[in-house]
């Protein structure tokens, strides 16, 4: 019998990677995947929730997250295109301009 | 075996290869598997619309994305260098002692609502499914407004990746 504690220690576990993988990975693109895995976490918290309160409300939220991640992930992608274009590299150790 | 913990298993084993592989087109194939696995334990939970957008948009068009984008900028394999063992070693450190501190905590305190919505006393009704006509119902009626807000942030998403990605002809490069 799956409990909603199975759920949300699969969410919990899920963002807790997908945050490792944003620290850890210096490609821009996997860095972007593993946001994209964090996104997905919060949906599966949500989707389990909604399941144990018994309505839709957190489906209809997960559905705006979803709407939200493509259009971050068009915007995002064309950024990160922009970047490579400019210094042929996506090494996000390599653009340091912003740093102090 | 519960359906549910073989699907759990899959998205997290691939979770994990996504933050572990060097190459970013293995990354990006395992991403695609954590999505389809997402989406079954989607549908297990009743929620069959989200399951069939969760396929359509992330794996259909998300990953399809990165997936171009990789293969138009043609990367090599991302190198390691001793610099970055560290604070490799540190983030996962962290996240693990996160994890051990976090998962016992949630699971013992989620983990006997089998169908907890007597804690919530906000609850609407007898349970409804997450079918396309109830979601539809709930979305053209109660949140309408966020509805077409975000149909305008697709559009300003829109305009903004094509204005992104536009190779500037006036200026020399």
């Amino acid at each position: 019998m799956m409990t909603l504690g199975h759920y949300l220690t699969v969410a919990t576990a899920l963002f807790t990677i997908g945050a490792v993988g944003v620290l850890v990975r210096r490609n821009a693109i996997v860095m972007f995947m593993c946001i994209e895995l964090m996104l997905n976490a919060v949906n599966l918290a949500f989707v389990a929730l909604s399941k144990t309160v018994g309505n839709l409300d957190g489906q209809i939220v997960v559905f705006f997250v979803m709407v939200v991640a493509a259009a971050e992930a068009a915007v995002g992608l064309a950024i990160i295109i922009s970047v490579f274009r400019a210094r042929r590299s996506v090494d996000t150790s390599r653009t340091r301009e912003l740093r102090l | 075996m519960d359906p549910s913990i073989i699907l759990s298993a899959i998205v997290l084993l691939s979770a994990v290869a996504v933050v572990a592989l060097r190459n970013p087109i293995h990354s990006a194939l395992n991403l695609v598997v954590a999505m389809l696995g997402l989406a079954g334990i989607y549908a297990m939970l009743g929620a069959h619309f989200l399951a069939a957008v969760q396929v359509i948009l992330y794996a259909g068009a998300v990953v399809v994305l990165i997936l171009f984008v990789l293969m138009l900028l043609n990367l090599k394999v991302e190198q390691a260098s001793p610099r970055d063992l560290v604070i490799q070693g540190l983030a996962v450190v962290s996240g693990v002692s996160f994890l051990a501190v976090a998962i016992p905590s949630v699971a013992q305190r989620f983990g006997s609502f089998p169908s907890a919505r007597d804690v919530f006393v906000a609850a609407r009704g007898p349970e409804v499914e997450g079918t396309v006509k109830n979601i539809g119902a709930l979305l053209y009626d109660e949140y309408l407004l966020p509805f077409e807000v975000a149909s305008v942030l697709i559009m300003a998403a829109l305009v903004g990746a094509v204005l992104l990605g536009k190779r500037r002809r006036d200026t020399a490069k």
